[in-house]
């Protein structure tokens, strides 16, 4: 079945490599456009506040102050959301967390803009602070939004079967609360964008770290009152996203236009690490129990899930992050009975929205960890109950759907991690071991000071273990909204092309993989293809750049653009060979040939300026729809996804267990994201996911006091340096799919959401504990518990 | 204000700026060297390497009057005469670039490792850039193009 | 942000020193810059309205690390890296080197000093410890008079020492020690690399048979500052080493520590972990 592909599956260098690696490549910040101004937030130091007045009186007629701008200069809508409307682009009425904006000073120097903002008088009268999601649906809670009746963003309920039954007929029953952590993207770029008004009537051009530009541009419309068309965003090149630069770039875009159209001059606005930490939104922190019933067989027999996931002050993505998590929260298992309720609040925390895994990391950890528990307590190992439970071609969903129509090759992906890494010797002689040994050192809070005893000889400090964790997602979109993409490929008469999918660059390498997909199919040069800027004024909506949709979607449109212009060009020559409709054309090495008659060849450019010639058009837009999927809200059952992707991930870990220290020293990770398009770009994903997965088992954490992060800048928040992580062992199988551009679907995602679960089994192999709570740093170890101050004071301040 | 000469680049240069300028700043805004970026402003995330007398170093830790009489190599020094730098050659060979924002700086501390110690192991390349953060690859393609650089 | 200032690069120490002396302002020195321009990038109490910076960077004196008969001396602005390539250094102070190594990373080190370390005294300063246990001595300087004290004694609290705003540490002297002394350093972050520490330690020798003769303590991040620790030091003087004698040292010093300073937030997880790791530590050493 498998194709004689030229480049597809081959390493193929970057698109956009040569501007990346000269510094050439122009980042938003990069951009000066001449008499810009810059601007600098207002904000209130509390988490929850009804604004009173606002007194700017000593700094009114500073020469400094060009203007300030606030939401009484917005012209259309004050505040925003994609289903919600409950952010506003500047604060008016009331504080809802500590990143809002109240205003805006825009002038020249950014230095004496911050010298001026000390000088504003905010008369604000403090509310009660919400900080605690379990909390936020109580009679006595504070209500965020006095719009809407409580704090409740989204409840999804999932009901199949007779959970009650379930649990009658179960040999056993575990019931566990886990819960996950506020989590930075840590894109390293910090945000930035410039909003520039055009001349006469063509409107604003903005131009930043977008991710999603035409999000953005309905944004801006809609907080300007204006057409569409008026507004044009142009993404520049992107500084990492992983979902990050989303709603937070709406917003300041929408802030920048506003600015620009009060002062007639372009505006700037640069975060800085503390503002950015402090006012994007972040990964959902969640809260989730789960009751699980199953047999001495191993076969599970009901799970009752409830979840509640920490929105912050704004639904931003909840209802669509969330509803990801209904789906997927029993796993890759056959369960006939399940009872899910899935709910999204609101509380004074930073706001929570799209983050790589969206909705999946979370429910992972907790199912995973579940399964293994039941693995020890049946004395399975951890493969085995996966086997009895996982999914196989034409298993049912929690969802009731019927998983077809594509390999579902869930256990053949754990097979191959488990051959790779004799995972069920080792996992077998670690606890035996770890059990014949003392048992794990554990502090005793009450007694801080140690016995003789529970020293711990040095020859037994570290232990290793080693776990694994599998899930299924599914690809694209789903059921949370209209799933189509565009592409433009324009061929020039000399065989070049231009080349753009309404879909965006986030640094994940799409311009490769769709001018991989492009020279596949019509054999020409890679390097003869010039990836288009990416610009609302030039492509058409095609939906977020999310859910590891850019090859399944994008690719498909790429495809289907570059096709059409295949059989346009055949259309032009079999004629001239006098080839009838069926004979086949063979696109290759920059040339096209009669297969039958290799006398019958012509360059590839030549064609071209055959077809132009003639007078056909060689420039067309290529789309893809997702197939229709369905959705019973008040039942959580339908066809959420038209196909699937699976992955498994092993941790092979050594436990400091006198420190808490965790190496990580092996992971193989297993997926199948269909046919790998772009092998090296494959493989980055592989391993950049998951170093992030890694960093959300073990030492990211946005913690708050009173709603207010912590850690603000890279010295607290640590993501992964280059010495944290050991091995990471990417393998593909590559199943086939009736789906996506030759079958090839996603892989983003998939290799982030795995890892911290992995992590966490093999911790626990390694100790005989179970933890509960991410991420799994030195004080969770040892303590089950997280230590913070009890303040915000920076230490070394 | 006060005039600032060094050697940028392979290129002697005088300014005219304020002490309380950092050399990131005047690289950026005033020199239109943008190939520098400020990741973190506090010496974290290696955003803004650059080589100073051949040592990687922070240029939002340096202040524009410390560069006085000094060597200054900023990633648009690198390649020389169009040609390019032989790791900048293995950073694509390997895909070691994704989204391309740590790219500058993570190249000039590989070239400075290089420089001093031309045949690295592994753990010595992965401890010359502990100070360059990267959120995209999980470091492994930049490792394999830093040590594929040693072999020719 | 940083505010307007006046900077000033001097090429001798009599010129810092005259710089320092400007009357009526605020005058500091800039060494690496790894503390002061961060400190004043945040907006940091400890850096606020300075008028002159005064940039040590051009002065060649305090740039050597020598020996003499009696000492090791490095100069008063040696950075991380000249301290870790340096062949002195590498041979005769092992527990300093190895700190410095973990201190941030590469890009601080080619610029962070040693001294620059110890003046800011932050609690989890790395090199601290490792000077304690060397009985480290420091020379300074001002327009008109120097003076040398122990560094121990020049640490006064957290980020606050002995420093008048006139003076220049200009060297660190290291006494030779005249009998073979064993030793080692540890370090506790969160991650492997770049990570401020949680706990560090240093410990230094002499063991005569089975017994202790002579033991250096010294703490850093679980103590206000670095710290030696006298009292358990003589305890440990003379008495014969055994599984049981390090497990009680250990304990002794988590005891010490919490009657000093009560019990914080990390108290919970740093106080038994210190008791674990110090006894691996001293197991090491006197294996």
């Amino acid at each position: 079945m498998k194709k004689n592909f030229s480049l597809i599956g081959k390493n193929i260098i970057r698109q956009d490599g040569l501007e990346k690696v000269t510094g050439q490549a122009k980042f938003a910040d990069d951009y000066t456009f001449a008499n810009q101004l810059t601007a600098v937030m207002v904000r209130v130091p509390v988490a929850h506040a009804t604004i009173n007045a606002i007194d700017y009186a000593a700094i009114e007629n500073d020469p400094a102050l060009t203007a300030i701008v606030d939401a009484t200069d917005i012209p259309g809508a004050k505040k925003i959301g994609a289903i919600r409307q409950d952010q506003p682009i500047f604060a008016y009425d009331k504080i809802c967390t500590h990143g809002d904006v109240v205003a805006m000073l825009v002038g020249e120097s950014h230095d004496a803009l911050l010298a001026l903002r000390d000088k504003i008088k905010i008369d604000y009268t403090e509310l009660p602070v919400l900080s605690d999601r379990t909390k936020a649906l109580d009679k006595d809670a504070p209500i965020i939004h006095e719009q809407y009746e409580n704090n409740e963003i989204v409840h999804y309920p999932l009901r199949k079967g007779d959970v009650e039954t379930g649990f009658k007929n179960s040999d056993h029953i575990i019931e566990q609360t886990y819960t996950t952590p506020l989590i930075e993207h840590g894109y390293i770029e910090p945000e930035a964008v410039t909003a520039i008004l055009r001349e006469g009537n063509k409107g604003v051009q903005i131009i930043g770290s977008i991710q999603n530009p035409h999000t953005t541009q309905n944004v801006v419309a809609a907080v300007l009152g204006w057409p569409l068309a008026k507004v044009r965003i142009q993404q520049a090149e992107l500084g990492g996203s992983f979902g990050g630069k989303d709603d937070t770039m709406n917003v300041l875009s929408a802030r920048a236009a506003v600015a620009a159209l009060k002062t007639g001059r372009p505006v700037k606005i640069r975060y800085n690490r503390e503002d950015s930490i402090l006012e994007s939104y972040k990964r959902h922190p969640y809260t989730m129990h789960y009751k699980v019933g199953f047999n001495n067989d191993g076969k599970l027999q009901a799970m009752k899930i409830d979840i509640i996931a920490d929105g912050g002050a704004y639904s931003s993505m909840s209802p669509f992050v969330t509803w990801r998590t209904v789906v997927q929260a029993t796993g890759p298992y056959e369960v006939e009975n399940v009872w899910t309720d899935v709910r999204a609040v609101y509380t004074n925390n930073p706001y929570t929205g799209a983050f790589r895994g969206f909705g999946s990391p979370q429910p992972i950890f907790a199912q995973e960890s579940l399964m293994d528990e039941i693995a020890v307590r049946l004395n399975m190992t951890p493969d085995e109950i996966r086997r009895i439970n996982g999914f196989k071609a034409g298993s049912v969903t929690a969802s009731n759907q019927v998983l077809k129509d594509h390999d579902v090759n869930l256990l053949t992906v754990m097979d191959t991690a488990i051959e790779k890494s004799a995972f069920r010797k080792k996992w077998r002689a670690n606890r035996q071991n770890n059990l014949a040994k003392e048992k794990s050192f554990t502090i005793d809070e009450e007694n801080l000071f140690l016995n003789k005893d529970d020293f711990v000889d040095p020859q037994n400090v570290i232990k290793r273990g080693i776990g694994l964790a599998v899930s299924f997602r599914g690809s694209s979109l789903g059921a949370e909204g209209i799933d189509a993409a565009a592409a433009y490929l324009s061929v020039q008469k000399d065989g070049s092309a231009y080349l753009l999918c309404g879909l965006a660059e986030n640094g994940q390498g799409l311009r490769t993989t769709y001018s991989i997909i492009t020279a596949e199919v019509l054999g020409m040069d890679i390097e003869n293809i010039f990836y288009l800027e990416q610009d609302t004024g030039l492509i058409a909506d095609s939906g977020p750049t999310v859910a590891s949709r850019s090859t399944i979607m994008g690719g498909g449109a790429v495809k289907d653009a570059a096709d059409k212009i295949r059989k346009r060009l055949e259309d032009i020559l079999k004629p001239e060979w006098k080839l009838t409709d069926s004979d086949e054309l063979v696109f290759k090495n920059n040339k096209v040939q009669n297969p039958k008659n290799k006398s019958q060849e012509m360059r590839f450019g030549d064609l071209c300026k055959l077809a132009n010639s003639k007078g056909v058009s060689l420039s067309v837009i290529g789309w893809n729809k997702g197939p229709d999927v369905g959705w019973e809200e008040e039942t959580g059952q339908g066809d959420a996804y038209f196909t699937y992707v699976y992955g498994c991930q092993l941790a092979e870990v050594a436990v400091n267990t006198v420190t808490g220290e965790v190496a990580v020293e092996r992971i193989i990770a297993v997926h199948d994201p269909g046919t790998v398009i772009n092998k090296m770009g494959a493989e980055g994903q592989v391993y950049g996911g998951v170093t992030q997965g890694a960093g959300f088992g073990l030492w990211e954490e946005i913690s708050t006091h009173e709603g207010m992060p912590r850690e603000l800048n890279l010295d607290e928040y640590l993501v992964p340096t280059s010495k944290d992580i050991g091995e990471i062992i990417p393998i593909f199988v590559e199943g086939k799919d009736k789906y996506g551009p030759w079958g090839a679907k996603s892989l983003g995602e998939p290799t982030l959401e795995l890892t911290a679960a992995a992590i966490a089994n093999a911790i626990s192999n390694a100790t005989g504990k179970r933890f509960f709570n991410l991420p799994l740093n030195l004080e969770e170890l040892l303590l089950n518990r997280k230590l913070h101050k009890e303040d915000l004071q920076r230490g070394s301040l | 204000m006060p005039k600032i000469t060094f050697n940028l680049n392979n290129k002697d240069i005088t300014i005219t700026t304020a002490y309380n300028r950092r050399l990131l700043d005047v690289l950026r805004e005033e020199l239109g060297l943008t190939g520098t970026k400020e990741g973190c402003a506090i010496g974290e995330c290696g955003a803004c390497t650059v080589l100073l007398n051949d040592q990687a170093v922070n240029s939002c830790l340096l202040l524009i009057g410390q560069v006085e009489g000094q060597n200054v190599l900023t990633i648009e020094g690198l390649s020389t005469k169009g040609e390019l730098h032989p790791v900048q050659k293995k950073f694509l060979k390997h895909g070691a670039v994704q989204c391309g924002f740590c790219t500058p700086g993570m190249i000039l501390s590989a070239h400075a490792l290089l420089h001093k110690n031309p045949s690295p192991k592994e753990e010595e390349v992965k401890e010359a850039i502990t100070g360059n953060l990267c959120r995209c690859t999980g470091y492994k393609q930049i490792i394999d193009a830093v040590m594929d650089v040693t072999k020719g | 942000m940083i505010p307007e200032l006046q900077f000033s690069r001097p090429k001798t120490i009599r010129e810092a020193l005259n710089l320092l002396a400007t009357p009526g302002q605020n005058n500091r020195i800039l060494a690496g810059g790894t503390d002061v321009i961060t400190g004043i990038q945040m907006g940091s109490k400890r850096f606020s309205r300075i008028d002159l910076l005064i940039d040590i960077n051009q002065i060649p004196e305090l740039k050597t690390i020598t020996e003499n008969k009696a000492h090791i001396i490095i100069g008063g602005n040696v950075t991380f890296t000249e301290l870790i390539e340096n062949p002195i250094a590498r041979q005769k102070l092992p527990l300093l080197v190895k700190a410095a190594s973990t201190v941030g990373n590469l890009q601080i080190r080619n610029r962070a000093t040693l001294t620059g370390n110890f003046v800011n005294n932050a609690p989890c300063a790395d090199s601290v410890p490792p000077l304690l246990v060397y009985d480290a001595l420091i020379k300074i300087e001002s327009q008109n008079s120097g003076r040398e004290l122990p560094l121990q004694d020049f640490l006064t609290g957290t980020y606050k020492t002995l420093i008048k705003p006139n003076e220049l540490v200009t060297e660190i002297r290291i006494p030779k020690a005249d009998t073979e002394l064993r030793g080692d350093f540890y370090k506790l972050g969160r991650r492997k690399s770049v990570a401020i520490s949680r706990i560090s330690l240093a410990v230094l020798a002499q063991i005569e048979e089975d017994k202790i003769k002579e033991i250096r303590i010294a703490s850093g991040a679980v103590t206000p500052i670095g710290e030696r620790f006298p009292d358990l030091e003589k305890w440990a003087n003379g008495q014969k080493i055994s599984d049981e004698l390090l497990k009680l040292l250990a304990k002794k010093m988590a005891e010490k520590i919490t009657k000093a300073n009560g019990l914080r937030w990390s108290s919970t997880y740093k106080i038994p972990v210190l008791q674990q790791t110090f006894y691996q530590l001293l197991k090491k050493v006197t294996d």
